[in-house]
């Protein structure tokens, strides 16, 4: 017997907790535990990218993902919960057509998965060769324009493709300016009009 | 003063002046005072400056630059002198009694020979005498063309050689013409302002019943009538002063057009719509003829020019119809130019030989020849005779003569203007200026036509009792001794009796236009004894009935002014006759016609101015007439009496004006060709005291004994007319219905015209309209068909399949697009399943390779 | 090998492939979310699970533990997921205000109700 490769076992943790509750928002009638759920999961998954050696990018899971997106739907949720919106039961037949759709498309993609060599494991010996490096400073770099990770790329093809994403950043930057308002407003406007509406619920 | 430009100026003022008139009562007539008052004046005004220019044209520059012949040509005198004049050939008649009387001798073809220059010995021994006078030049040479100025204000179009132009030829008859219908028709219009003062307030129609038993009653035409009145002058003057045949016809169916409006004036009246209907139609007949004779002539003489056109220095452009007819080098004779015997030649080209030799040698001593450029005289005949049709129709003559009757409807004046200076005036006015064209031929048909008129027309007179019809009658009547006159030769004895006849015309029908005004009835059994209530229309009527029964001392040259030109148009059938034998009844027509004339004429005064009142009611409501239409009344009556006599101290008259204007070619005697016994007399044969005597004696007789008859059975009653009606019953009823001629031709040219145009219009009902019928019904059925096999099951089939198909595919995919989210989101999944399992199909298969590898690398 | 990966699963590295299948494993409860969920708010967590599957792939290609040649996505990975974060957030902000929205305008969030689109 070989030596327990802990990394393995970690991922098969992480990402049975991840699947678990994934499942979990999706089997649950109730929208609050679905939120609970949701949670969950999104947290494991964090543990996934950590494992992967994104550091960062798992940290950013946890803070905007779990922090903050999901704060958010929680708000929804709250907004929205009335006794009759808590659970809202699913027909049937809805079940079963989803559930055969998605376990061919569950199918196809696994299937795929390992019908790729390249993405089949390496070996020990050549895994734990790997050197752990911190990828903040790459990271905040390309966000800057600049590629410090490859920059000795020889062949000239590649090395163009490796410019850095400020440009996309500044986009994104914008495109979240652009939806906050965006969002503030629709949320904002209908519910002036229908103002006595909400009061009313409100009193009951 | 120069007459080449000054008078055409002159003259076209005096044209264009009642057209100006026309127009401005066209546009504005109804707001010239209450019912276009002043309408009425402004007409007048209009006419009578044409006047005073017609008159300043004659005695302002014509009379001044183209004097008249200086000794006096007096019918009586027994030789015609003639002074050397203008652009005249000098000519002259033998001066002594022997010297015609060798003439008459001669065989008459001896006259054509004569007139050669060639032949000047061979008439040597006849003619010592003559050669021997003071006016020692060739006895019998032909006249050249008269004085004339003819020239073109504007060109309409050009269509290859053809031109049309508004041009003018102003010669001593366009000058006089002018004069005398200016004169009368200013005559005219004054009368018209008092006679039609009726229409200057709503007017009830006395005549017109509507259908409600009331009478009609509408606002007056005062302003129309002027309207017509103007534009009928306008129209008269253009025929006058035309210097073509084109422009001719075009102001005479302007004229057609104003007798139209005017004869139907009162156009409610079922019977003045007719008559002006029948007007019109009637010259539409003459007026086809018309046009034949205008084609026949312009394609063979290629111009409608009467006169020369000429340059600035004067020299002939282009020949005008008369001196293409009249050259120079045939003696002026009447000759069939080249282009007209072309056509013979081209035809029958071994006959052209003798064509050419005899229109060479016919003027030479080989008179006994045959002629034979017959075509070009047929032709010649044909383009006269057709002209001759226009003015048959317009003048009134048999057979075309039944609407001037009828035009009575008119009013009065009217009448009074298309009977005198006008419309009738113009057909003879044309055969007088076309007269150089008229072959001896066709101026016989012209004579033979005129005699006929006359003698149909007078004696219709005689029987009736209308007091206008009577006098329409006298006037074609009238008309048909001028026709007669130009017919036999006597041009200025036919344009004569013209100008006098209408001016004792015109005045006849004012008086009668003042008796009906007066007494408010046509019928002269309604009248008599009215000389008293109004004496002077009777007496100015009376002055007018002299006048036109050629009153005067025979013999003499006293007389009222149809003693003269009567006398001479007889003059002239005695000349005619006395050389043509066969056609005698020419000769005594004229004389027969002038005591029919003297009958009816003192019948008529007789009956309405003599006597006792037959209609008491009636004559005690008569009144004499305004003054503004007697004193036209009296104007014409001095004319009436005088226009024939010389202005006193001077050589002016009518005859010596007209002498002037003596047409191309027409003072010889002439001979026909198709016809080599017909003899043209010269005219002033006709003055040689043989003739004279006889003629002066028998016309003056013969009036004298009509009057005389009138006398006793109107005035003395020693007859009774009633009895005499009894007698001659079946003459008079013929004679009542004006010779059977509605009647006859209601049979022969109306009624199968309607029949025919009954069965055309049952062929078109029956058999055309079943054809399209049918054809639409078989049509209809068709589609029919069509539409129930194809349209219906193919066309709707497919167009329905198409949209059904469309429809369908439309619902169906309608239920795809559910809105519901989750739905969507299956087919999200579903698609990328698919998706997958497509590329894996193909990967599988090996279809695309590159896939695969990319894939596994 | 293939038969030798749950057996291994403790003792050998785990490859690109079983990150692939928890990705894909997500994914699919992420679908079946969207497609079976008539809260609109259980929709919304439905497209979070997918998109953190996407995630999850593109870590998975671009880590140097899992696979180590030339066409690895290397950094690019992590960038993209942090774009796909970004956009998640800002998608989440969105629906949100959409999903209260249609709260407001139909008293309900039964995306059943929302037919509008029906044709």
């Amino acid at each position: 017997m070989q030596e327990i490769y802990w990394p393995s076992v970690f991922f098969l943790l992480f990402s049975g907790i991840s699947c678990a509750f994934a499942v979990g928002v999706l089997l649950s009638q109730n929208i609050v535990r679905m939120a609970f759920y949701l949670v969950l999961s999104l947290a494991a998954t964090s543990g996934l990218f950590f494992l992967a050696g994104a550091d960062f990018v798992g940290a950013m899971q946890l803070m905007i993902y779990v922090g903050g997106t999901l704060v958010l739907l929680i708000f929804g949720v709250m907004l929205t919960s009335q006794e009759r919106f808590i659970e809202m039961h699913t027909w049937a037949g809805d079940w079963v057509k989803a559930f055969l759709a998605g376990g061919a498309l569950l199918f196809i993609l696994v299937s795929a998965a390992f019908s790729v060599p390249a993405w089949q494991s390496m070996d020990r010996a050549e895994a734990e060769a790997v050197v752990a490096s911190k990828t903040v400073t790459p990271l905040g770099m390309g966000l800057l324009g600049v590629r410090v990770d490859k920059p000795e790329e020889p062949d000239a093809a590649r090395r163009d493709g490796m410019a850095g994403y400020l440009f996309q950043f500044e986009i994104v930057s914008v495109h979240l300016l652009v939806v906050l308002i965006g969002a503030a407003y629709l949320a904002r406007a209908k519910r002036k009009r229908d103002l006595p509406a909400v009061q009313s619920d409100g009193s009951q | 003063m120069d007459p080449a430009s000054n008078l055409p100026m002159l003259l076209m003022g005096a044209w264009l002046v009642p057209l100006v008139s026309f127009v401005l009562i066209l546009f504005f007539g109804k707001h010239m005072g209450s019912h276009g008052k002043y309408a009425g004046h402004l007409a007048t005004l209009a006419i009578v400056t044409s006047a005073v220019l017609s008159f300043t044209a004659m005695f302002g520059v014509w009379l001044p630059s183209h004097p008249l012949p200086g000794a006096a040509h007096h019918g009586e005198e027994h030789d015609g002198e003639h002074a050397e004049e203008g652009g005249n050939l000098h000519v002259s008649l033998g001066t002594s009694t022997a010297g015609l009387e060798t003439q008459f001798t001669v065989h008459p073809v001896a006259f054509l020979a004569d007139d050669s220059h060639a032949q000047d010995d061979s008439h040597e021994a006849p003619n010592d005498h003559a050669a021997g006078e003071a006016h020692g030049h060739d006895a019998h040479a032909n006249n050249g063309a008269p004085i004339s100025h003819s020239g073109e204000w504007y060109t309409i179009c050009k269509f290859g050689s053809l031109k049309l132009t508004i041009g003018y030829y102003i010669d001593s008859l366009t000058v006089t013409m002018f004069c005398m219908v200016s004169l009368i028709a200013s005559c005219v219009h004054f009368y018209a302002i008092g006679y039609m003062h009726d229409e200057l307030h709503d007017f009830t129609d006395p005549e017109v019943t509507m259908r409600d038993g009331k009478k009609l009653k509408r606002p007056g035409r005062f302003y129309r009538f002027f309207q017509y009145l103007s534009l009928f002058c306008f129209s008269m003057f253009g025929i006058v002063i035309a210097g073509n045949l084109a422009m001719v016809f075009i102001f005479w169916e302007l004229v057609g057009i104003c007798s139209y409006f005017l004869i139907g004036f009162y156009i409610e009246r079922k019977s003045a719509s007719t008559a002006a209907n029948k007007a019109f139609i009637v010259n539409r007949v003459g007026d086809f003829g018309m046009l034949i004779g205008m084609m026949a002539l312009w394609s063979s003489l290629g111009t409608f020019n009467f006169g020369d056109t000429t340059d600035a220095e004067g020299k002939i452009v282009e020949r005008g119809m008369f001196s293409q007819l009249h050259t120079e080098e045939n003696g002026y004779r009447l000759q069939p130019t080249e282009s007209m015997i072309a056509e013979e030649k081209r035809m029958c080209p071994a006959h052209s030989d003798s064509i050419i030799e005899s229109s060479a040698e016919s003027a030479s001593s080989d008179v006994h020849a045959p002629p034979k450029n017959t075509a070009g005289q047929w032709l010649l005949f044909i383009g006269g005779v057709g002209v001759f049709c226009g003015c048959v129709g317009k003048s009134a003559q048999f057979p075309l003569h039944v609407w001037l009757p009828d035009a009575m409807e008119g009013p009065t004046p009217v009448s009074a203007l298309v009977h005198s200076a006008t419309m009738v005036a113009a057909g003879v006015y044309l055969v007088g200026r076309f007269f150089p064209v008229f072959t001896p031929e066709a101026l016989l048909v012209i004579a033979y036509i005129g005699c006929i008129t006359l003698l149909i027309a007078a004696t219709i007179a005689i029987t009736a009792t209308d007091i206008k019809r009577v006098l329409a009658y006298s006037t074609v009547s009238q008309l048909g001794y001028m026709m007669l006159s130009l017919g036999l030769g006597g041009w200025v004895a036919g344009m004569f009796h013209l100008i006098t006849h209408a001016f004792f015309k015109g005045l006849l029908f004012m008086c009668s236009g003042s008796v009906i005004h007066g007494v408010h009835t046509n019928d002269m059994t309604e009248m008599g004894g009215l000389r008293k209530k109004m004496p002077i229309t009777a007496y100015t009527m009376l002055a007018g009935c002299l006048a036109i029964i050629g009153a005067g001392i025979p013999l003499s040259t006293i007389g009222f002014s149809g003693y003269y030109s009567k006398d001479a148009i007889i003059e002239q059938a005695f000349s005619f006759g006395s050389q043509n034998p066969g056609h005698v009844i020419l000769q005594w027509a004229p004389v027969v016609g002038a005591f029919i004339t003297a009958f009816y004429m003192f019948r008529l005064w007789y009956m309405t101015f003599a006597g006792e009142p037959r209609n008491q009611h009636r004559y005690d409501h008569a009144h004499e007439s305004p003054k503004v239409m007697t004193v036209p009344l009296v104007v014409l009556a001095v004319f009436a009496i005088g226009i024939g006599w010389t202005l006193p101290g001077t050589n002016l008259k009518v005859t010596n004006l007209l002498e002037q204007s003596r047409p191309i070619g027409t003072l010889a005697t002439s001979q026909g060709t198709l016809l080599p016994d017909l003899v043209i007399p010269d005219e002033h044969l006709s003055h040689e005291w043989e003739i004279k005597k006889p003629a002066g004696i028998a016309a003056f007789s013969t009036a004298a004994m009509g009057l005389l008859l009138a006398t006793i059975i109107y005035l003395w009653k020693k007859l009774n007319p009633d009895e005499l009606k009894q007698s001659f019953k079946p003459v008079h009823g013929f004679l009542w219905n004006k010779w059977w001629f509605d009647e006859i031709y209601g049979a022969l040219i109306i009624a199968p015209t309607m029949l025919l145009a009954r069965l055309v219009s049952r062929f078109d009902l029956g058999i055309i309209d079943a054809i399209l019928h049918g054809s639409a019904a078989v049509c209809k059925g068709l589609s029919k068909v069509v539409y129930a096999v194809f349209d219906r099951t193919v066309v709707d089939g497919m167009v329905d399949g198409i949209a059904g198909v469309t429809w369908d595919l439309g619902l169906g995919l309608r239920k795809i697009q559910t809105g519901s989210l989750r739905q969507y989101i299956m087919f999200i999944v579903i698609g990328t399943v698919v998706l997958f399992i497509a590329i894996s199909v193909v990967q599988n298969t090996g279809l695309v390779g590159s896939l695969g590898t990319d894939l596994t690398n | 090998m293939q038969n030798l990966i749950l057996a291994n699963l403790l003792t050998e590295p785990i490859g690109v492939a079983h990150y692939v299948v928890v990705s894909a494993f997500m994914f699919t409860c992420g679908v079946l979310c969207m497609a079976t969920k008539r809260n609109v708010l259980g929709v919304l967590m439905g497209v979070e699970l997918v998109l953190n599957a996407a995630s999850i792939n593109l870590i998975a290609f671009g880590s140097p533990f899992l696979r180590n040649d030339a066409n690895s996505l290397g950094l690019d990975g992590q960038l993209m997921t942090l774009f796909v974060i970004v956009l998640a957030a800002a998608e989440a902000a969105v629906a949100l205000a959409i999903a209260l929205n249609f709260y407001n305008n139909h008293d309900s969030i039964d995306v059943d109700r929302a037919d509008e689109l029906l044709g």
